[in-house]
């Protein structure tokens, strides 16, 4: 009995982060419409940049979001002009090449520059843990999932109450209106990814203290990603955090009871049910699942 | 004259929008029966809850006493409903083949789906267009594929969306016959159109559809001098409809 | 006239190809000759689902289906791999059968990931399941030549296999894409919605090109198992050479058509294996950044691939035939 709440309760944790990362995929997903199958790359590339910051200067990756954060904004930025911009009138198969390119780019200077071993930052709070009525929790996934809780609320703002927000809810609602209404799609279309990648950076910082990186790490935090948002509904923040949360807990209890190596059948398992049962998306209001083709 | 298509209560929302709501008519058999209605009424919603690319929230559509709400779209096609669509997208094969397509449902070899889609192709006139690709064809005569295609499907009621839609005078001239020939060929017409003049001068009676609801329907002259749709069309507040 | 000379040009080939083993006895340029007959067979399977434009990024996982069933069947029941032909091609489909689920769901680049998801599913299970598959140990096939065991001493008999494999493909896909079932797929890729309502049940269409392309994908995969002796989950259910490879070939190729995934994978087999070799030797995986750039390029200046290039060429050539023959 301990056992399963205590799977439960870090599953809930990385949910936390997983959450995170699909935030920033639904908001390039709902705003640009790519699939960027190079998403988990993001988080990969963070990682890397949060371990070198950590071996080089031995700065604490929760610091190093200062710099990571900018940088990875950036770099989204430029993946949107650079890859996605000159195709973004190509069909929907042109743009998943685009992005199946980069994330195999991507994979590979790593493991050219990097090579292919896990590196882990060693930090002291890196294996500690608080106890609370018999559950232990480990410190960094408890910061993580509080971080990821504020960025997301922060996100929810901002998207809210902010004039550009506003506008990117309304591109997500409807491209060609908002274009009507005169606002600037491409600048947009270029925060978007700038914002999206910004969130998977820290979700990938975040892991950080308690996971390893290694080349091809990002793989299953793309596949994770889309599964939450097809379970969680486009556009919806609310239902891609549950969702996010929802896959944290059962990657941890079919971890556990069933095989960790078999984690990804079970994504895929759920996948597959979810657009059985459920095609508009778990906790999705539907909007957003004719996009998936799910009607 | 019996009814070949009878809807009934017919419904769809999206989200909290009555795109369609509770629309009921009948199609009568052989007859001509324009609709129209100003941008966003539903008239395209209501072909595609008829063709079943659209599913309906609530409400009946039975073609000659069987209900098809329920069937999906290749089985409505199968059943003698055929449409074509506003915005023309021909397949990318050439004039030929595209008619070919839903020929397949009837002749299971090439040579012979080849043969009727000859046939039909000659009463489109677009026999010695067959072999181009639609990329290098006039916009009429794009729309005259979908019209052949849609009736390589052998319907018993024909959904015209927007077939006169963009196309020069002279073009409508040669293209409006065609709807009439088509009807006398024995199919049943239902039709789109935002073309006032070539809607009045061909259809025996027409529907009106504002803001999702059927607002008036009888014969061109009744309907142009019905004071509901005169007021949905020029968006004044109507004393009473 | 032009028919004529078609058929003389192809039976020069055929004949070309027929004696390349009499002359070239190279182990490597007979290996080269019969990886790519092998992938012009992978990418033309590969290509049929694309005729309805839903592009697969999993094809591993039939190969790999189909590869383990008859390896399982044959070292450890001693079932013969003519057997284990069928028996692969059979779970192949079956494999087919479950991602026909999403195939008909999902739009174009859903589909596409959930094809990955599947085939990495497909990967963990093999490594997981070491009572039937040794893990990642691996299947070794015993070295016994014969035909009865489909092992041979030299090079030749895989070369004749795996070029009639090719040409089967080849003739089966161009039968596939002139016969009902490509039209509806075609008519399916370019709009959906006006094919369904032309009456063509598109998600039957769908399911259909599915399972032709996971059972002859699956067949591929057992006799190439018997080719190369070895099986084990990173080479049987590899995304690289048997996901990404096949794909990669038929958009460079030219996705949809008859000839591109032909095209692409004579291109692309040799220039892959000499990137593998040398440059892979230089710096592993600097040969993968050359294919990602390669891709972005196609993607951005060829989206039709090399066929599109020879579009025009062969247009040409057939409206010059037809003026001739109006004259």
């Amino acid at each position: 009995m301990e056992l399963i709440v205590q799977v439960c309760v870090s599953g809930l944790l990385l949910g936390g982060i997983y959450a995170l990362i699909s935030i920033g995929l639904n908001l390039i997903f709902g705003v640009v419409r790519i699939i960027n199958f190079a998403h988990g790359e993001m988080v990969m590339v963070a990682m890397y940049l949060t371990f070198w910051l950590n071996y080089f200067f031995g700065m604490d990756p929760y610091v190093s979001t200062i710099i990571v954060l900018p940088v990875m904004f950036l770099f989204g930025v430029l993946i949107q002009r650079v890859i996605v911009q000159p195709i973004q009138n190509s069909s929907a198969n042109m743009k998943i090449f685009a992005t199946v390119a980069l994330s195999l780019i991507l994979q590979n200077v790593a493991l050219i520059v990097c090579k292919g071993n896990f590196r882990t930052v060693q930090v002291p709070y890196g294996m500690s843990t608080i106890e609370l009525a018999g559950i232990f929790i480990s410190v960094p996934r408890l910061v993580a999932f509080f971080a990821a809780l504020a960025s997301i609320t922060l996100l929810y703002y901002f998207l809210k109450n902010t004039y550009t927000g506003k506008a990117l809810r309304a591109i997500v609602e409807d491209d060609t209106i908002a274009r009507l209404m005169g606002v600037k799609v491409q600048n947009l279309y270029l925060l978007a990814f700038g914002i999206g990648c910004a969130f998977s950076a820290l979700g990938g910082v975040l892991l950080m203290p308690f996971s390893s990186v290694y080349p091809s790490v990002g793989i299953p935090f793309t596949l994770i990603a889309f599964i939450v948002v097809v379970l969680g509904g486009l556009g919806s923040m609310g239902g891609t955090f549950l969702a996010g949360l929802f896959i944290g807990v059962v990657e941890a209890v079919g971890g556990t009871y069933v095989s960790p190596a078999l984690k990804e059948a079970i994504y895929f398992g759920i996948f597959i049910i979810a657009i059985l049962i459920r095609p508009q998306g778990i906790f999705g209001k539907g909007k957003g699942s004719e996009e998936v083709g799910l009607k | 004259m019996d009814d070949l298509l009878v809807v009934k209560d017919l419904t769809k929302n999206f989200g909290g929008l009555a795109a369609v709501s509770e629309v009921s008519f009948e199609v009568r058999r052989g007859e001509i029966l324009g609709l129209i209605g100003p941008n966003g009424a539903g008239k395209t919603t209501l072909f595609n809850l008829i063709s079943g690319l659209l599913a309906s929230d609530r409400g009946t559509i039975k073609l000659e006493g069987e209900e098809l709400a329920k069937k999906p779209p290749y089985k409505r096609s199968a059943m003698g409903v055929g449409r074509t669509f506003q915005v023309v997208r021909p397949f990318d094969m050439t004039v030929l083949e595209n008619v070919m397509v839903p020929i397949f449902a009837h002749y299971k070899t090439s040579k012979e789906a080849k043969e009727k889609a000859f046939e039909i192709l000659e009463m489109v006139r677009l026999d010695k267009l067959a072999d181009k690709m639609p990329s290098n064809l006039t916009l009429a005569q794009r729309k005259r594929i979908e019209v052949a295609r849609a009736l390589a499907t052998k319907p018993k009621l024909l959904l015209l969306d927007e077939v006169l839609a963009g196309l020069n005078p002279s073009e409508v001239a040669e293209n409006l016959p065609l709807i009439r020939q088509v009807r006398d060929s024995g199919v049943t017409i239902l039709f789109i159109e935002h073309l006032m003049d070539a809607m009045m001068a061909i259809s025996e009676r027409v529907l009106v559809m504002d803001q999702g609801a059927l607002i008036a329907c009888g014969t061109p002259d009744e309907v142009t001098s019905d004071q509901c749709v005169i007021t949905a069309y020029l968006g004044e507040e109507a004393p009473e409809c | 006239m032009r028919t004529n000379k078609l058929i003389i040009a192809t039976a020069i080939l055929m004949l070309g190809l027929l004696v390349v083993p009499v002359f070239f006895t190279s182990t490597f340029i007979l290996h080269m000759f019969t990886l790519v007959f092998f992938y012009i067979a992978l990418t033309a399977a590969w290509n049929i689902p694309a005729f309805g434009g839903k592009f697969s990024l999993g094809h591993a996982a039939f190969f790999g289906l189909g590869g383990y069933t008859a390896a399982i069947l044959y070292v450890k029941c001693g079932i013969s791999p003519y057997i284990g032909m069928f028996a692969g091609t059979f779970v192949a489909m079956l494999g087919g059968v479950i991602l026909s689920f999403p195939l008909v769901r999902l739009k174009g680049p859903f589909f596409t990931l959930a094809s990955i998801a599947f085939a990495e599913v497909l990967r963990m299970v093999a490594v997981d399941w070491r009572s039937l598959t040794n893990g990642s140990v691996g299947i070794n096939i015993p070295f016994k030549p014969g035909w009865l065991n489909l092992t041979f001493t030299s090079g030749m008999p895989f070369y004749y296999i795996a070029m009639g494999l090719a040409i089967a493909v080849i003739l089966l896909s161009w039968w596939i894409r002139s016969s009902s079932l490509g039209y509806h797929l075609r008519a399916a890729a370019a709009d959906e919605d006006a094919a369904k309502a032309l009456g063509i049940n598109t998600a039957k269409s769908h399911f259909l090109g599915l399972m032709w392309s996971s059972g002859l994908t699956g067949l591929i995969g057992v006799l190439y198992v018997f080719y190369n002796y070895v099986l084990e989950p990173g080479s049987g259910f590899s995304m690289d050479r048997f996901s990404l490879q096949p794909a990669m070939n038929g958009i460079i190729g030219g996705m949809g058509t008859i000839w591109g995934p032909v095209i692409g994978a004579i291109i692309m087999t040799p220039l892959g294996e000499f990137l593998r070799f040398y440059l892979g030797t230089i710096q592993q995986g600097l040969n993968f950044v050359v294919y990602g750039l390669m891709l972005i390029a196609v993607v951005n200046f060829v989206p039709g691939g090399i066929v599109s290039l020879m579009e025009p060429w062969f247009k040409k050539k057939k409206s010059g035939d037809s003026s001739a023959a109006d004259n």
